[in-house]
């Protein structure tokens, strides 16, 4: 299938490794291994070469580095916002990996999970925090074993303890392990968890990185986004920044999901053509099915159809100008045969589930936006329920305390604005097998 | 009076209430070592948790009533978790867990029952390798209808895990008192 003209035409996926350069090395999760390619030569540098923590910041804010668990916000600047007045400061990692179509956290820690302390370490010493978790959620349980398994070598090795490498650098790290909630993926929310409550998301501001974890300044990362740091510290800022485009820095891990014939997990520079991905890296459809439509960035992520994703590349800027976001790079792909009416009521039936039930226009939202998505695929719905349910969407979005009921907003008001069509011929259809019945 | 927690996880709990900065920290892991042992959380192992470690009812009723994956009441041996959310409903998960439930469904109106239990969950983070579904911790990949009845014929066939026996066992004592 031809696509369009791209700077990475004629280049293979393999030639884009920062986070997957130990993609098929036998043993790849010790600690040897990962030695071996480099790891912890980044602390060493931070650590020993007379780094101080506003250089370290300095150069992540210069490598253009940007969150990878959806926000895409800077994580240099985010560093930055934590206050240089002494006190306990903590760093978290969010390993809370829930976003239907993302797992591309797990294949960090598949690989290694050493790439994700090494980055925790540097970012620690960057703000000042002494302790940091990992937080993983608890379905996880080959994960956290890798997780906890790479902590415990860290230690031994005395990259983890109360003088690192012999500098006087104190860090410690331990996991922590959920129990089964989406909303602990949002980082207020993940605190909450932290803290031993419900995981609910809190009020911003104040932001974490001034009053976070037991109301010290906290940041929280994404498992991609730390364990891209020990590699932009060994190359430098200039060297992350030859990958992706001039606002999207860097490579990004792409999940793919839905009937493609070879699935996985797949490290891009951020700017890449979607349409090559899918057909050409992903081998297109299973069976040869035609596309219909794409979640680009995970569940939350308005879909595109497929005339839509012709030319668009995956970068931040590119799906934010198309109406939607690149999220956590889940791309989900739907095909022909499957009725957009359906894909509308597997959703909202997710964020129904999954609505921490804190504030009033998302636990109703969410479960009137799900009624009425049942009602459609039952039989009961009306040609106006599509404008219900856009009507319902808007007024969820903008008034809750985290961005969850936004999300589920999103889909709700893409999917029967897209493809109008279908819900037009699907009422259609049940009410003539209704007739045919009565 | 005797502990309601054997010895060992009496010692898991106390490494917990001591490993956080706060005790409350503690309530999610501590709850998780209990099910692991007891296959579910009863109210008296809420109860215990206060009486005997000095954790409020309110504040572990608050963690267990939130969180999906404890367990409030006693279950079958076997849990057959598969996932439901978009990615692997897209790769056939409905097909999955009907079948997955008619067939248990039948054994035990043939007088037959397996040890088994299904249910549909959200996204468990595998979405690649859809209809991802989890048998208590063991992960399972690309389960067609077909994979969940070897699965739960397979599992049929082992010894019941240690949870599961102490869970019956807890339940038979507690009948037998009644």
């Amino acid at each position: 299938m031809p696509v369009m003209n791209s700077p990475y035409n004629g280049r293979q996926p393999s030639e884009f490794r920062i986070l997957t350069e130990l993609e098929g090395v036998p043993n790849s999760r010790s600690l040897e291994v990962y030695k071996k390619h480099g790891g912890y030569a980044a602390l060493e540098k931070v650590l020993k070469g007379g780094m101080s923590p506003d250089d370290v910041i300095n150069l992540v804010k210069a490598s253009g580095l940007r969150g990878r668990g959806g926000a895409g916000f800077p994580t240099g600047m985010k560093w930055g916002f934590v206050p240089k007045a002494p006190g306990e400061k903590y760093l978290i990692t969010n390993f809370d990996e829930g976003e239907p179509g993302t797992y591309k956290d797990r294949y960090i820690a598949e690989l290694n999970a050493h790439m994700l302390i090494e980055g925790k370490l540097i970012g620690a010493y960057a703000i000042g925090a002494s302790k940091s978790y990992i937080y993983l959620r608890g379905e996880f349980y080959g994960e956290i074993a890798w997780c906890e398994q790479a902590i415990k070598e860290a230690y031994d090795a005395g990259y983890l303890g109360d003088n690192i490498m012999g500098t006087g650098f104190k860090h410690h790290m331990d996991v922590y392990i959920g129990a089964g909630s989406y909303i602990c993926g949002e980082e207020t929310g993940l605190i909450s968890s932290l803290e031993g409550k419900k995981g609910q998301p809190k009020l911003k501001p104040p932001f974490p990185a001034v009053k976070g974890y037991l109301g010290q300044p906290t940041i929280v990362n994404n498992v991609e986004t730390l364990a891209a740091v020990p590699w932009i510290i060994r190359n430098g800022a200039e060297a992350y920044k030859k990958f992706g485009t001039e606002k999207s820095a860097g490579t990004k891990l792409f999940n793919i999901s839905g009937p493609v014939v070879r699935p996985g997990c797949y490290e891009l520079p951020l700017g890449y053509p979607l349409k090559r991905f899918i057909f050409e890296d992903c081998g297109g459809l299973i069976g040869g099915k035609k596309l219909k439509a794409v979640i680009p960035g995970g569940a939350s992520a308005p879909v595109l159809t497929a005339a839509e994703i012709e030319t668009i590349t995956m970068d931040y800027e590119a799906f934010a100008g198309a109406g939607t976001m690149l999220g956590s790079g889940a791309v989900i792909v739907i095909p022909e045969d499957v009725s957009m009416v359906h894909v509308l009521e597997n959703l909202m039936h997710f964020f129904k589930d999954e609505s921490c039930g804190q504030c009033t226009p998302c636990r109703e939202g969410t479960g009137w936006l799900l009624k009425m998505s049942r009602d459609i695929v039952n039989g009961e719905g009306s040609p106006g329920d599509a404008e219900k349910i856009a009507d319902v969407a808007g007024k969820m979005m903008g008034r809750t305390i985290c961005t969850f009921s936004d999300a589920a907003a999103g889909p709700a008001r893409s999917i029967p604005q897209k493809f109008a069509h279908e819900f037009l011929e699907f009422y259609k259809s049940k009410q003539n097998a209704a007739q045919a019945h009565g | 009076m005797a502990s309601f927690f054997s010895s060992a996880l009496n010692e898991t709990i106390k490494g917990y209430l001591g490993r956080y900065e706060t005790k409350r920290s503690s309530i999610l892991p501590i709850l998780h070592a209990i099910q692991d042992e007891n296959d579910w959380i009863s109210k008296e192992a809420v109860q215990a948790l206060e009486a005997e470690h000095g954790l409020s009812v309110v504040d572990v009723n608050e963690v267990l009533s939130f969180y999906t994956m404890y367990r409030k009441t006693p279950p079958k041996p076997y849990r057959l978790e598969v996932c439901g959310s978009i990615s692997c409903w897209l790769n056939g998960a409905d097909k999955t867990i009907a079948t997955a439930k008619a067939h248990i469904a039948e054994a035990e109106k043939a007088g037959k029952p397996v040890p088994f239990e299904c249910h549909k969950v959200e996204c468990l983070g595998v979405c690649g390798y859809a209809p991802v579904a989890l048998v208590n911790k063991d992960r399972h990949l690309n389960v067609t209808p077909e994979l969940a009845l070897k699965l739960i014929a397979d599992y049929s066939k082992k010894d019941l895990p240690a949870a599961a026996k102490k869970c019956a066992a807890d339940l038979a004592a507690r009948s037998s008192k009644q």
